[in-house]
């Protein structure tokens, strides 16, 4: 890029310079990537995480947190996995369709996300009419909270997992069919496997996601309250100081996950 | 044992089909690319439905068209083997071999040390060479204990002798254990390297079948010519003739009526022996090749027998014997 830049009357840079540059260029990004975990670091020290976590109930946002998210990730792996295989094969009538309507929540924004979830699963609607039947409500409680959360993260894992089996050849899994294996013997052996690692990265995404939701979560699920919830209420009563403690807790729960799930998918494709 | 009688339509062309294997016989199909050989084998392998027929292996019946019913690939006792040996990335090479369902690790390691690939069990199979791994492919196309085996132009990709040696190896192990095998070929000589039977195809039809030497000598049909190696199509009037390069023999003595004469315009060496170039004569209009173990003079008249010359009316067929 910046060899292509440069006029041409002028002496092209020499590679050294050149590779010196980009080496810089990336380096600033990267800390500017960094920049607001190094900030928190900066501004949290051990006795104000222990003050604020140390509080009876503290914790209790964050156990919220990690099992809506898990639910979530539970029902999403179960019905977007199928639906992503579909998709990367080709086997759905009106392919385009299908695509439009994964994609579609990733292009609302969240909160729209959260009134429009009102209107279909709120009090007053056939669907909460319906769930009220079973003793259930799909506002304000724990299932509000796992709806809201799919919602805002099921795209994330459709399509990176479309990805994932697009790139296994078909022709593969035909090979395992003729050497005697059922449809779902050679998914299981030989699709899976290989799309193991794109699966997980698409997973980890999915995770951080569910765990960072808050536009329609707010929206739909005030209560039971959540990590992301309960930063923004602290922050809007008692201040930034009290809220980062929070801050640094649903990072350091959401992050491994994905952290890990990337560096073995980038070794287990390495692999192959 | 195979008894197939059955249509399978594709887009651009059909292929219609009447072929039986005798149990522990081996065929060859050959045909150009396009002629719906691989088409036929899918069909037989179970990965394509038919569109009106049957196939049928050892009575039991694989396929048929109504009712639309296909036994799954893996159940139908027919293996596949590709010209993509398809070993699977993720598992090595003895994982590979050993993974139909119910192979043992001894068999597979067996099935390996034959193949010349006991050094490898270990690797995975983007470190094996091409013929490495259509070896691999083989041996775990062979732990299916399949009562018939298709090979769909397994050794293409390789170069010509090293795919002879391996065509060797697979009809030494198909013999050994008296399994039947069709191969999918557009190489002459490795359809007779390996099968008792030749069987030609043209746009998804059978144009001749019988024994592969015999279909040399006697090919029904221009394109069968063209397919077993006759060369240099000579015109005159509706009538083509097609002269089979090696067949085709200068008569030592000349006669009064001979099939074809001409005059030797030029030649050059082809191994051992040399090739001529003859202008056709009597009134057969173009030029075509001859090899023969001595060198002509241009200028030199020569005659030829019925061996190698076979001559076509209008695309219909031989007219000669």
């Amino acid at each position: 890029m910046i060899e292509s830049r440069a006029p041409a009357s002028g002496p092209a840079p020499s590679t050294g310079a050149t590779t010196l540059l980009a080496l810089a260029g990336a380096a600033v990004v990267w800390v500017l990537l960094l920049g607001p975990l190094i900030t928190l670091a900066a501004h949290l020290s051990v006795g104000s995480v222990v003050r604020a976590l140390g509080q009876p109930g503290a914790l209790q946002p964050l156990v919220v947190s990690v099992l809506a998210s898990l639910v979530a990730l539970a029902v999403i792996l179960l019905l977007g996995t199928p639906l992503a295989y579909l998709m990367a094969r080709d086997r759905l009538p009106f392919t385009r369709v299908w695509e439009v309507g994964v994609i579609l929540p990733l292009l609302t924004p969240p909160l729209v996300v959260g009134l429009l979830l009102v209107f279909m699963v709120g009090p007053a609607t056939p669907i909460g009419t319906a769930l009220s039947h079973l003793n259930l409500s799909a506002t304000n409680t724990f299932l509000a909270l796992v709806i809201a959360e799919i919602y805002e993260s099921v795209p994330y894992y459709v399509i990176g997992a479309a990805a994932a089996f697009a790139t296994v050849d078909p022709e593969l899994e035909q090979t395992a069919a003729l050497l005697g294996d059922g449809r779902w013997r050679a998914w299981r052996r030989v699709t899976f496997p290989l799309a193991a690692p794109g699966l997980a990265s698409a997973l980890a995404v999915t995770w951080a996601r569910a765990m960072g939701a808050f536009g329609a979560v707010l929206i739909i699920a005030y209560h039971p309250v959540g990590l992301p919830l309960q930063i923004w209420t602290t922050l809007q009563e008692t201040g930034l100081t009290t809220a980062l403690p929070y801050a640094l807790v649903l990072l350091v729960v959401a992050l491994p996950l994905p952290i890990a799930a990337y560096l073995w998918s980038a070794r287990a494709r390495r692999r192959l | 044992m195979l008894a197939a009688d059955f249509e399978v339509r594709r887009r651009s062309f059909t292929v219609k089909l009447d072929l039986q294997v005798a149990a522990a016989e081996q065929v060859a199909l050959l045909g150009r690319s396009g002629a719906g050989k691989s088409t036929a084998l899918d069909a037989i392998a179970g990965l394509l439905p038919l569109d009106w027929g049957r196939i049928a292996l050892d009575g039991n019946v694989l396929s048929t068209a109504r009712p639309k019913s296909i036994v799954p690939p893996g159940r139908r006792g027919v293996g596949l083997l590709r010209q993509n040996p398809g070993l699977f990335p993720h598992l090595s090479v003895l994982d590979n071999i050993r993974y139909p369902p119910g192979t043992t690790i001894a068999s597979a390691v067996a099935a390996a040390e034959r193949m010349g690939l006991s050094s490898l069990l270990n690797a995975r199979p983007r470190a094996l060479s091409g013929g490495e791994a259509q070896r691999a492919a083989l041996a775990r196309a062979l732990q299916v204990r399949a009562r018939l085996v298709c090979l769909d132009e397994p050794f293409t990709s390789l170069d010509r002798p090293l795919a002879r040696q391996l065509l060797e190896m697979v009809r030494g192990e198909l013999q050994t254990s008296g399994t039947a095998a069709l191969l999918v070929t557009h190489h002459l000589d490795e359809a007779q390297a390996f099968a008792d039977r030749l069987i030609v195809l043209e746009g998804g039809t059978v144009l001749q079948a019988g024994d592969p030497r015999d279909v040399v000598l006697r090919p029904v049909a221009p394109a069968v010519a063209e397919l077993v190696g006759y060369r240099g199509w000579l015109r005159c009037g509706l009538r083509r003739m097609a002269i089979h390069p090696e067949l085709a023999r200068p008569l030592v003595e000349p006669v009064p009526e001979s099939a074809l004469a001409g005059v030797v315009v030029g030649g050059r060496p082809q191994g051992a022996r040399f090739e001529l170039e003859v202008e056709a004569g009597g009134g057969w209009d173009g030029r075509f090749h001859c090899v023969v173990d001595e060198p002509a003079a241009p200028g030199t008249a020569v005659q030829f027998g019925d061996a190698g010359v076979r001559i076509f009316d209008d695309d219909r067929g031989p007219i000669d014997g």
